[in-house]
């Protein structure tokens, strides 16, 4: 996995109705990164990773998953990454057990393929798995989706929000897991996150987007530069946030205005 | 589980979560009822074959062409309704992100969709059969093949387009957006302004007022103006108001079915907003019964230009309009979320109150109407308590 790049976007333009929501996203993830997406609410993220896991297709750009390029070849490169699915598109008729049996069938191996350890018992998901998801909380939904998205242990694991929800011993569970499939350097994870503090705290990378478009991303060294304190990253996404809520209320002002 | 029987496994878990929903004293009554029912139909049918055996005998037309014509058509009305309800579970949003291809989707929605059509063609094999035993027809067993090869062709059929239709799933909203074709027609948003003014948007998916135009509504639309032009036309020529006034009356409730959507009723939007249930079914009704009567007032305005003495058939026409609109508003919002369910139940409903009312007369009137009180008191239940 050394030299493959686990995710590799170029130039990327996806959105609804002809209308882009991101455009000209380009960065890639190697095996053993951790990329923390940031941005506001509105800002594409959701989009961006709708896109990048064939939900949504692209306008322009290219995206390959394993060296695999997901326009061409669909199947091959969703069976490269595991995607932690909203809490609210989980099958409710379904149990967990019977969830996670038939992801596993379409991922071609075991409901117990697991790449760290026992997840049900890390996630105390055990107990649920015989019940239907319909009677799952919002947190031992996002333990379902998040679990579902390891079976088969795939090379790219996708969390859009997963950590919402989550009791504070079941997030830190998730985070360990994270951190711990990073460091075996077989996979890439992406995040994205509203909790600021999570992503120098557990990502290696991290990009900030707003208005659809890449306004900052940091490396390992630049992450670590920018986060020298507690609250210090949080402090400058928040005034990045503010600079760019501001520059749109005056462009849009400036445009309204008669010439 | 493989998933090569998803469809068919997620169809299952479904039917399995609704029935464990039920109350038991409810299920008790479902089962109870429904089986006193079936067997007096079936009885009254056997009752009634036997009644015409020889008049069905000697009409060959009928085992030849008029029953697989009638199977071919029930086969592909069927085929439809499971070759789609198997498409949605294919295209299940939480398969969006996995592995699985269009082709693997159609194997799994094909195999759910033919167990269904096996399972059917049996009963129609068995029914047509026995229907043919009582009537004691030369051969029932080849009549019998024959109904159910045609079900078979007309299931066959409806699957087989709606199962080519099927594309590579994406997010809905991309779809949603998507350029169709349609265009604006801003006299639509005028026609009804009460408040709450965003119920009608909402359930006719009318963005700003904009019409979308899809292949089902022009061929909806070209069936109802042929038929209201010959009706007219036939009215004109015999100069008699009864086509006419027909065509107005069976227009109307088309266009009131095809327009009504009560699918707000079941959205926790409306349902926790301080609007009572009474309030928000009439809003939904307002639209449709505004364009019912636009389209009733057509060929009713001819009937009674070309007979002028025929007016009170014209005022029954009216009023029936009324009632069929109200009884089948109260259907849709039973089966708020099932328009096509919702339809096939009021028709059905209605059939059988028409057959039954030829041996029992108007009483049965009484026992429809409190099916309809039913489904009301139901349909509230469901809109306050969820």
């Amino acid at each position: 996995m050394d030299n493959v790049r686990a995710l590799d976007v170029r130039n990327v333009s996806a959105g609804y109705g002809g209308r882009p929501i991101v455009a000209d996203i380009d960065f890639c993830v190697r095996a053993g990164d951790i990329l923390g997406l940031l941005g506001a609410n509105g800002s594409g993220k959701t989009t961006l990773l709708k896109a990048l896991t064939g939900q949504l297709p692209l306008m322009t750009g290219t995206v390959a998953i394993a060296g695999i390029d997901l326009t061409g070849k669909p199947e091959k490169a969703k069976a490269a990454f595991g995607l932690a699915i909203e809490p609210g598109d989980l099958p409710a008729s379904l149990s967990g057990q019977q969830y996670l049996e038939l992801v596993a069938s379409i991922r071609g191996c075991t409901a117990d393929a697991w790449p760290c350890g026992d997840v049900m018992a890390r996630l105390g998901l055990a107990r649920w798995l015989p019940r239907p998801i319909a009677g799952y909380s919002l947190g031992t939904r996002a333990k379902t989706a998040i679990a579902a998205a390891l079976l088969g242990a795939p090379p790219l694991l996708i969390f859009d929000e997963s950590l919402n929800g989550l009791d504070p011993e079941a997030a830190w569970e998730v985070k360990c897991m994270i951190a711990e499939l990073a460091q075996t350097e077989a996979h890439a994870i992406v995040i994205s996150t509203h909790v600021v503090e999570t992503v120098p705290a557990l990502c290696n990378r991290a990009m900030f987007l707003a208005e659809g478009r890449i306004l900052e991303s940091w490396d390992a060294a630049a992450l670590a530069q920018a986060a020298p304190t507690p609250g210090a990253f949080e402090a400058h996404i928040i005034r990045s946030l503010r600079d760019q809520k501001a520059s749109s209320r005056r462009r849009a002002l400036s445009s309204a205005a008669p010439a | 589980m493989h998933h090569d029987r998803l469809v068919l496994y997620l169809l299952w878990t479904d039917l399995r979560t609704a029935l464990r929903g039920i109350r038991k004293g409810d299920l008790a009554w479902l089962v109870l009822g429904g089986g006193v029912l079936v067997a007096y139909g079936i009885a009254d049918i056997v009752f009634a074959l036997a009644g015409y055996a020889e008049t069905l005998r000697n009409a060959r037309l009928i085992w030849t062409f008029e029953a697989p014509a009638a199977t071919a058509v029930l086969g592909l009305l069927l085929g439809l309704a499971a070759s789609r309800m198997a498409r949605a579970k294919a295209l299940a949003p939480f398969l969006r992100p996995l592995p699985l291809s269009l082709v693997a989707r159609r194997r799994a929605a094909l195999l759910a969709v033919s167990c269904f059509g096996i399972s059917l063609a049996v009963i129609v094999v068995g029914l047509t059969g026995l229907a043919g035993l009582i009537v004691a027809i030369d051969d029932p067993l080849a009549s019998a093949l024959r109904a159910a090869a045609a079900f078979v062709s007309g299931f066959a059929a409806a699957t087989f387009c709606a199962l080519a239709d099927m594309r590579t799933p994406v997010d809905p909203p991309a779809l949603a957006h998507a350029s169709q074709p349609g265009f604006h027609l801003p006299v639509l948003g005028r026609l009804d302004r009460a408040t709450p003014r965003w119920l009608n948007a909402w359930a006719w998916r009318l963005p700003a007022g904009r019409v979308l135009l899809a292949v089902p509504w022009i061929v909806a639309g070209l069936a109802l103006g042929i038929v209201m032009v010959l009706a007219t036309g036939a009215s004109f020529a015999t100069r008699q108001a009864v086509p006419a006034a027909a065509a107005a009356t069976i227009g109307g409730i088309a266009v009131f079915m095809l327009a009504l959507r009560c699918h707000p009723l079941r959205s926790p939007v409306l349902r926790t907003a301080p609007i009572g249930f009474t309030r928000a079914w009439l809003r939904l009704m307002r639209l449709p019964l505004l364009l019912s009567v636009v389209f009733f007032s057509l060929p009713a305005s001819a009937a009674v230009a070309v007979q002028p003495s025929a007016w009170p058939i014209s005022v029954g026409c009216v009023l029936m309009l009324f009632i069929l609109n109200a009884a089948y508003g109260v259907f849709a919002a039973y089966f708020a979320t099932a328009p096509l369910t919702a339809a096939l139940s009021f028709v059905l409903a209605i059939a059988y109150a028409y057959y039954e009312s030829l041996e029992y007369g108007r009483t049965v009137l009484l026992g429809l109407a409190g099916l309809i009180a039913l489904l009301w008191h139901q349909a509230r239940r469901r809109y306050r308590n969820g």
